[in-house]
């Protein structure tokens, strides 16, 4: 861990004692003329909840930033800077807004030239308002709340695609699977966590499912954490859904289909968004049986492109597991970077300009072309992944699909 | 007396701060010192003082939060007016799970079990009432003005909290030279004793928990107009309530500065192990959390405690301020 810091970032505090050290070194004495040839290196401050609940989400998103400042430093630095590299400040927001707010300030201060955070939607809302207080470019990685972007914040943008946009794909594409096997599913019962997340895609699947011709039997709302899914399997066996949708994070999502699988349920489907577990390596290595046939609408590369391949071999290489949190974070740290080449400064409002005018080539990801509104990649879309032999592969859309879809699973 | 001339000169040098710091960070440090300083006496009022431990709090500040927030977001309500309302229904939480517990002689980890309880089953109904955003949580819309309780430096922020903060320390001194305080610490020590001797032990012990409900209210409100977003689990979650306690519990329970010296510890002892290997993901909450049992071994009776056997007072004083509550 702390060898991989050496190599791809600084501590912070090594940061801040080094740019302490040099303001006053530049003060007493004046820079050496050698050192001023050399391009200034652009602070990026990575800020993710690498420790309490969501710790693992966190850490996957650090190594995917972390990764990205690697190559693009391998690959020369931001050109128009004189190949100024970048270096990694890196924070732990412990699943803390406050602290990821606390965070942003200490390295607005200390000069940071960018942020990329905060995982999750709560932390992303804090960390992109008080970055916004001093200007300072944020993009946020992997948190889908719409009201990130639509605030009004100039310094605010996002790479990967927002809630509305997931949930209105999730729901278009449930019906066209459906409707392509014959519209054997009629009802769905829907099984969520009770944050920001879970409950806004049930309130939006309740809402929108009935118009799809598919009836919402139930809604069970469980905590974080549950460790025994025992008497919510019991209530979809007795309802017999036709569709089982959770809406969950890893662990709970793992512990719900283990249950479904210990228990015999039998459903058409499983059909997540955004599934904590449904499009993540880990899970179908672990649990092959309870993962297999399983759909989930998700942030997902295109497996059609090599440079998205060559990137999961990478993570693989170094002992990731390529989960979305890994390349959102890594596309975020290049949009940040490809707006420096650009704005051939470091000067924020140059540097938001760029980000906000970003036509960045994204097609290692199954989007269209990149356009910013609002700070909001309207290019972005997600796509439908389904656990097949063994392996994630996507089945919709069609020109991303490296898979038919297999439904009914049964 | 001595007491209220240290406390406004404590204050006094708080004060300083936005004048002498020009680092947004370190004010920050400042305003979430002075914040957990208010979390932490509020707590301190009721179970400093008054000996009743709530393991609850989040239940208050969770109120004052969600009022302002659902105030201004649905009925487009000015937050100052907020300000006000999330004290007073703070305040009557505070008086419902107070009259809920008290009348019916709830004590010690009966009342503490029981706060508990009515902090969760607000976090529940947060979380399902559409009127909160139930899980989704409730966004206050960025519209930075002071008129707005958004400030866009950080120092209006500062003058809140100092004032709020200021003034609930100014009534635990209060409560420290009044008739009602000596009868909440009679309580404390002895419920039995203190009815013998004429106390109403019930409406002594409501007068607490609601002071204590307004000022943990208040926090909540700066807490949402300071940071614009609540869901269920930051307004009602056990972590608020925890730190609610831990601030005069390591600074020094049922004393005045206590919560003040809780407050600035925690939040050094924080900052210091999250700077010096923030970075390892985890070990600074492992450092934090041995630094902690470490105080609450070698301290029982906290900072105020360690200042106190630091500079100890003539013995008659010391041993009123050891039974009298007084830093």
């Amino acid at each position: 861990m702390t060898e991989k810091k050496q190599s791809h970032g600084i501590q912070r505090r090594d940061f801040l004692k080094t740019t302490g050290a040099a303001a006053l070194g530049l003060g007493v004495t004046g820079f050496p003329a050698v050192l001023r040839a050399q391009p200034a290196a652009v602070k990026v401050g990575l800020i993710h909840p690498v420790s309490g609940f969501i710790a693992f989400s966190g850490t996957q998103c650090r190594e995917g930033a972390l990764m990205a400042i690697a190559d693009i430093n391998a690959a020369g630095g931001i050109k128009s800077l004189g190949g100024a590299k970048l270096e990694a400040v890196l924070a732990d927001s412990q699943g803390k807004p406050d602290i990821g707010a606390a965070e942003v300030a200490k390295m607005a201060e200390a000069g940071v030239d960018g942020f990329v955070a905060g995982y999750s939607s709560a932390i992303s809302l804090a960390t992109s308002q008080e970055a916004a207080k001093t200007n300072t470019p944020h993009i946020v990685d992997v948190g889908v709340s719409d009201s990130i972007v639509n605030r009004g914040l100039s310094n605010t943008f996002r790479f990967g695609p927002g809630y509305g946009k997931i949930a209105a794909f999730a729901v278009d594409n449930l019906d066209t699977i459906n409707k392509a096997a014959g519209s054997p599913a009629k009802t769905a019962m829907i099984i969520h966590e009770e944050s920001l997340f879970g409950t806004g895609t049930a309130n939006l699947l309740s809402e929108k499912l009935p118009e799809k011709g598919i009836e919402v039997v139930e809604v069970i709302k469980h905590a974080n954490p549950t460790r025994d899914f025992t008497n919510i399997v019991l209530q979809i066996k007795s309802k017999k859904p036709d569709l089982i949708i959770p809406a969950n994070y890893y662990n709970e999502y793992v512990l719900l289909a283990r249950t479904m699988r210990q228990q015999r349920v039998e459903a058409m489907g499983i059909y997540s968004v955004l599934g904590g577990a449904a499009s993540n390596y880990k899970f179908v290595k672990e649990f092959p049986e309870a993962a297999e046939y399983i759909m989930d609408c998700n942030h997902w590369f295109n497996p059609k492109s090599d440079v998205a391949l060559q990137r999961k071999k990478a993570a693989e290489d170094k002992g990731l597991i390529y989960t979305y949190e890994v390349f959102l974070a890594y596309n975020a740290v290049l949009g940040l970077a490809d707006a420096f080449e650009r704005a051939g400064t470091t000067d924020k409002e140059a540097v938001n300009a760029a980000l906000a005018s970003s036509t960045m080539d994204m097609s290692f990801m199954p989007y269209g072309p990149t356009k910013m509104v609002n700070g909001q990649n309207e290019g972005a879309q997600p796509v439908n992944t389904q656990v097949l032999k063994g392996d994630i592969e996507v089945i919709f859309p069609e020109e991303f699909a490296s898979a038919e879809t297999v439904f009914p699973m049964k | 007396m001595k007491q209220l001339v240290l406390l406004g000169l404590v204050f006094a040098v708080i004060g300083l701060a936005p004048f002498v710091i020009s680092s947004e960070f370190t004010l920050n440090l400042v305003i979430m010192v002075l914040y957990a300083a208010l979390l932490g006496q509020a707590w301190n009022i009721l179970g400093g003082y008054g000996g009743q431990f709530s393991f609850g709090h989040a239940a208050y500040f969770g109120t004052g939060a969600y009022t302002v927030a659902v105030l201004q977001v649905q009925l487009g309500i000015n937050p100052w007016l907020g300000l006000v309302a999330g004290g007073v229904m703070a305040m009557l939480v505070a008086a419902f799970i107070g009259f809920a517990t008290f009348r019916y002689g709830l004590r010690g980890s009966y009342f503490a079990l029981v706060t508990l309880a009515f902090a969760e089953v607000l976090r529940i109904l947060s979380n399902s009432v559409p009127f909160t955003g139930a899980g989704v949580g409730i966004l206050i819309p960025l519209d930075q003005s002071a008129a707005n309780f958004q400030f866009a430096s950080k120092q209006g922020f500062f003058w809140v909290i100092w004032v709020m903060t200021l003034a609930a320390f100014a009534t635990v001194w209060w409560i420290g030279k009044s008739r009602f305080g000596a009868q909440l610490m009679a309580v404390r020590d002895n419920e039995d004793a203190a009815r013998a001797l004429g106390v109403e032990a019930f409406k002594v012990k409501m007068g607490a928990i609601m002071l204590s409900g307004l000022f943990s209210g208040l926090a909540g409100v700066f807490y949402a107009q300071y940071f614009l977003y609540l869901d269920p689990y930051i307004a009602y979650g056990p972590a608020i309530s925890i730190e609610s306690l831990l601030v005069p519990i390591v600074g020094g329970l049922g004393t005045l500065f206590g919560p003040l010296l809780g407050a600035i510890g925690l939040h050094l002892i924080s900052e210091a192990t999250r700077e010096l290997i923030g970075d390892l993901p985890g070990i600074s909450l492992v450092i934090y959390g041995i630094v902690l049992v470490i105080m609450v071994l070698f301290m029982p009776r906290g900072l105020a405690g360690l200042v106190r056997r630091l500079w100890p007072k003539p013995a008659p004083a010391k041993a009123q301020a050891t039974e009298g509550g007084h830093a």
